[in-house]
């Protein structure tokens, strides 16, 4: 059941460094032992892995340059980190480290730094998350550890950005970032997935972990630009000790198979998470989001907000869990979800779930599923816009006040560009159906 | 309020149990085709439906019990499970009031079901069904006048076979899930109604079921059709007497609402929760389903505050353009009960829609879930789905979820859902006494405002019973 993956598995085995061995032994066991899921397995009700039915080769390093692939490469001031499939590129990456921040890729960890990997690595994400994090730990040759001082503040954002290029056969890209905010600092951190615009058959497999501890702010982004036949099973977890504020972003463009779950783990009192997202898949592509926030300890607060435009005969799937523990008083936790179809065929599936364990708290969730407004559509029209600027604009004034929600400048101008770009290039996804 | 009064509260007993002593024939423990060969011959059923239910059972010895519900139980022996047993007393089967066992209408008394004198004046046609077997109806005279078929359906069976036999199935087929299965294959007896074409039926129907004889299951079937611009509500009450042992209820209900008719099903649910140490109590695992034709309407409301385990999803498949399915529920539990209750709302016709309002009250070291469905298939064009959930919780160790599925394959068709969990506030406790109301009655004040677009569903009887009911499974539970 788990063979398609042993090319990359093996590969990685003998590309990672040797403190790192045991974990990826560990991990390749636990991955050996597990069984894919199916439509039957609840938490894959609405996504198949048939895209996956592929023997992938491991990545090698990019073969082609990046305006040949047609992937841009933003920059937003601050320092920058480049992957091409799943390999550091040094021509690439740039800018210096602010002070009070170390990032080091785990080949290049030296003892110290390798320790203090060893000792986070798994701390958000657990073993039990399933097998696409077993196979995560099982492939980790490379990954990134970012670590932010105590009470150091980083005002431009750290920017990582991963590429799957094209390559001859199907190859896999195993993603991994560690992030540790040490008590009372400041940071923001953007990941970036993009992909070459081709039908080259790529999967990557990305677990990201956030460990925020007293006190820290981290403003992260996570942002999906792969296209195509680009498949992306990721995962996000955060842990939020005592104080701490995570404003979380995320934004999915559609691809053959794209399932992202987060995980928002309030381990410590008055911490505080802002988790907003966006999923615009079109053509035949399939998105889909499991979100959870977990709520162990009394007196924090959340809030979430997914929004999609799908089209064509796209499938979306979101399903945002709240789930407040015993004892876990005083929290106040709010979950919204709002959907656009605009094709006939498109299709959406959406589960907003609460499950309470702890009676003086406040909850709520809300979840939508519609169309254009055809009053709004009406109000435009008798004004002069025509139907398909007034569904492009009306589409991008839906997602537009979840892209406002983004601290980082740069960031949010880049991404109204890709989306007015995307709403105007192919005004499927906006509803030209009608 | 002191932890005194809260105690006081929590352990009232309950106080519909009591057990009456009328001999009955009990068939011994366990389940195979001879079982089911002795259930169809003592009701001397035709060999269609003794084959119907043999078939059924060969579908559920393959099929598995379903594990997917919020709720944690014991496995349930069904090697002692009796699959008969009917009141002895009934052998010859009484032609009126006056030859029903003394026992019987005696206990009906307790209950304060509306029979002998009271019917007149209650109004209401009581369809009872005492364990396995309907010991007496009434108000035939009257239904018979307007075309009205009421009667249990074993009954039905010999005098509309084919009646019975065309619509059997159809809404929960044989095979829908294991309880529906095990019901399909050894079900008892329950009610069967047809309102013919056009015709408001005359008053409100009603059955009380009622679990009395010591490890029987209960496997009531139900099957109600409305003819083409019909109109029926029909109600449905439960009280079981005490008992240590677990006991299963596995009952089918199927309406079929054809072109214009409305049907509105109405149950107030009260089987013993089992005792404030979560023992005993009754399994409730109960499939009910209606199907809704062109311009029909079908409306279920429920107050459920029964039961140790309730697994209970009433749905509307809106196969008819234009029709409207309806789903109001009020779902508490205390002590150590569990629900897991909601609806599913299939809209598969053009401008078809529904409203979904649950209200789920949690109290004790209780677990109330709410788990729905809502799909718009691509054919739904102009669908509207409404949804609130709210939950209520009532001390610090009980549980309340919230699992709505929502798929839409259609642009046009609008879902929209919302949830909220709160608690009383002490805010409004405190309004409440500074005006000289005692926390209990506040307490109540509250709840009842809470359900109450729920309880202005129901029909008039019921919503004074199902007040009473919350009233007394909650006074006291908050402090």
């Amino acid at each position: 059941m788990t063979d398609f993956m042993r090319l990359p598995l093996d590969s990685a085995a003998a590309g990672a460094p040797l403190w790192l061995q045991d974990y990826l032994r560990e991990a390749r066991s636990r991955w050996e032992g597990s069984t894919l899921p199916t439509r039957k397995t609840e938490e894959w009700k609405y996504t198949g892995l048939q895209a996956l039915r592929v023997s992938y080769a491991a990545a090698s390093e990019g073969v082609v340059g990046l305006a040949e692939a047609g992937v841009e490469l933003p920059h937003f001031g601050g320092y920058r980190l480049v992957f091409i499939n799943g390999r550091y590129c040094a021509e690439h990456s740039d800018g210096n480290l602010p002070e009070g921040v170390s990032l080091v890729r785990f080949a290049d960890a030296g003892p110290a730094q390798a320790a203090a990997i060893r000792d986070h690595l798994g701390a958000a994400v657990g073993r039990e998350e399933g097998l696409f994090t077993a196979l995560n730990d099982a492939s980790l040759e490379d990954g990134v550890f970012v670590e932010i001082e105590a009470r150091v503040r980083v005002e431009q954002p750290l920017h990582v950005v991963w590429i799957s290029g094209n390559q001859e056969q199907a190859f896999s890209i195993n993603q991994r970032l560690l992030v540790l905010c040490r008590q009372d600092s400041t940071a923001s951190v953007i990941e970036q997935f993009s992909g070459a615009r081709s039908e080259q058959q790529s999967f990557t497999n990305g677990v990201t972990e956030l460990l925020l501890e007293d006190g820290a702010t981290l403003n992260h982004y996570r942002i999906h630009l792969e296209e195509a036949a680009a498949a992306h099973i990721g995962r996000q977890h955060a842990r939020l000790e005592t104080g701490a504020t995570l404003n979380s972003f995320h934004l999915a463009l559609g691809s053959v198979l794209k399932r992202i779950d987060v995980v928002v783990d309030h381990c410590g009192q008055r911490a505080h998470s802002e988790l907003n997202g966006l999923y615009l898949p079109r053509g035949d592509e399939h998105v889909d989001y499991h979100t959870c926030i977990e709520h162990r300890v009394p007196n924090c607060t959340s809030t979430e907000t997914f929004r999609g435009i799908i089209g064509d005969e796209a499938t979306a799937v979101f399903n945002g869990r709240i789930h407040i523990h015993r004892d876990a008083q005083k929290t106040n936790a709010q979950l919204s979800n709002r959907n656009l179809l605009t094709s006939t065929r498109a299709e959406v599936n959406t589960k907003p779930e609460l499950e309470i364990y702890a009676d003086d708290v406040q909850c709520s969730h809300g979840a939508t599923v519609a169309q254009l407004d055809e009053m709004s559509l009406h109000y435009l029209r008798s004004r002069g816009v025509s139907r398909a600027q007034a569904q492009t604009m009306l589409s991008f004034g839906f997602v537009n006040e979840v892209v406002d929600t983004v601290r980082c400048e740069p960031l949010r101008d880049y991404l109204r560009g890709i989306l007015t770009r995307r709403f105007a290039r192919d005004p499927a996804i906006t509803g030209s159906m009608v | 309020m002191s932890q005194e009064n809260i105690d006081h509260a929590i352990s009232r007993e309950y106080s519909a149990g009591f057990v009456s002593n009328i001999e009955s024939d009990t068939l011994p423990p366990g389940l195979d085709e001879d079982v089911i060969r002795f259930i169809s011959t003592q009701k001397k059923e035709p060999e269609w439906l003794l084959e119907w239910r043999l078939e059924a059972y060969r579908g559920w010895q393959n099929m598995a019990e379903p594990g997917w519900a919020h709720v944690h139980y014991p496995p349930i022996d069904l090697n002692g499970v009796s699959f008969y047993s009917s009141p002895k007393s009934m052998k010859d089967g009484p032609k009126s009031l006056d030859e029903v066992d003394p026992d019987l209408l005696a206990m009906y008394e307790k209950l304060g079901i509306p029979l002998h004198e009271q019917e007149m004046l209650a109004g209401v046609a009581v369809d009872a069904v005492f364990d396995s077997v309907s010991v007496a109806t009434t108000f035939r005279g009257k239904l018979a006048d307007a075309g009205v078929i009421f009667c249990p359906i074993s009954e039905a069976v010999h005098s509309h076979p084919e009646l019975v036999r065309k619509y059997l199935g159809t809404v929960v087929p044989r095979k829908d899930n294991y309880y529906a299965a095990l019901n399909s294959a050894v079900f008892s007896d329950g009610s069967f109604v047809y309102i013919p074409k056009g015709v408001r039926c005359p008053m409100e129907l009603s059955t009380y079921f009622r679990i009395n004889e010591a490890k029987t299951g209960q496997f009531e079937r139900t099957l109600i059709i409305a003819d083409e611009g019909s109109h029926v509500s029909y109600l449905e009450g439960c009280t079981a007497p005490m008992r240590d042992d677990n006991q299963l209820h596995a009952a089918v209900v199927e309406l079929v609402a054809l072109d214009g008719a409305q049907i509105k099903y109405s149950t107030v649910q009260n089987w013993y929760p089992g005792d404030a140490k979560g023992r005993g109590g009754i399994y409730n695992f109960v499939t009910k389903r209606g199907v809704a034709h062109r311009d029909s309407k079908i409306s279920w409301t429920q107050v459920e505050t029964g039961s140790a385990v309730t697994w209970k999803y009433p749905s509307c498949i809106l196969r008819g353009d234009n029709s409207v399915g309806e789903f109001y529920s009020v779902a508490l539990t205390n002590n150590f009960q569990q629900a897991d209750t909601g609806t599913k709302m299939i809209h598969l016709g053009k401008n078809t829609r529904s409203t979904i309002i649950s209200k789920g009250i949690s109290a004790g070291q209780s677990s109330n879930a709410y788990r729905g469905l809502v799909r718009m298939s691509p054919k739904a064009t102009g669908a509207r789905n409404y949804t609130q959930c709210d939950s209520l919780l009532i001390g610090d160790r009980c549980a309340a979820h919230t699992f709505p599925y929502i798929e839409s394959r259609n642009p046009s068709a609008v879902v929209e859902h919302e949830a909220t969990t709160s608690k009383v506030s002490d805010d409004q406790l405190y309004l409440c006494q500074q005006r000289g109301l005692n926390a209990e009655k506040a307490v109540s004040m509250i709840v009842n405002g809470f359900c109450k677009e729920v309880f202005k569903e129901l029909p008039m009887e019921f919503a004074v019973e199902a007040g009473k009911l919350l009233e007394v499974s909650l006074e006291g539970s908050v402090g």
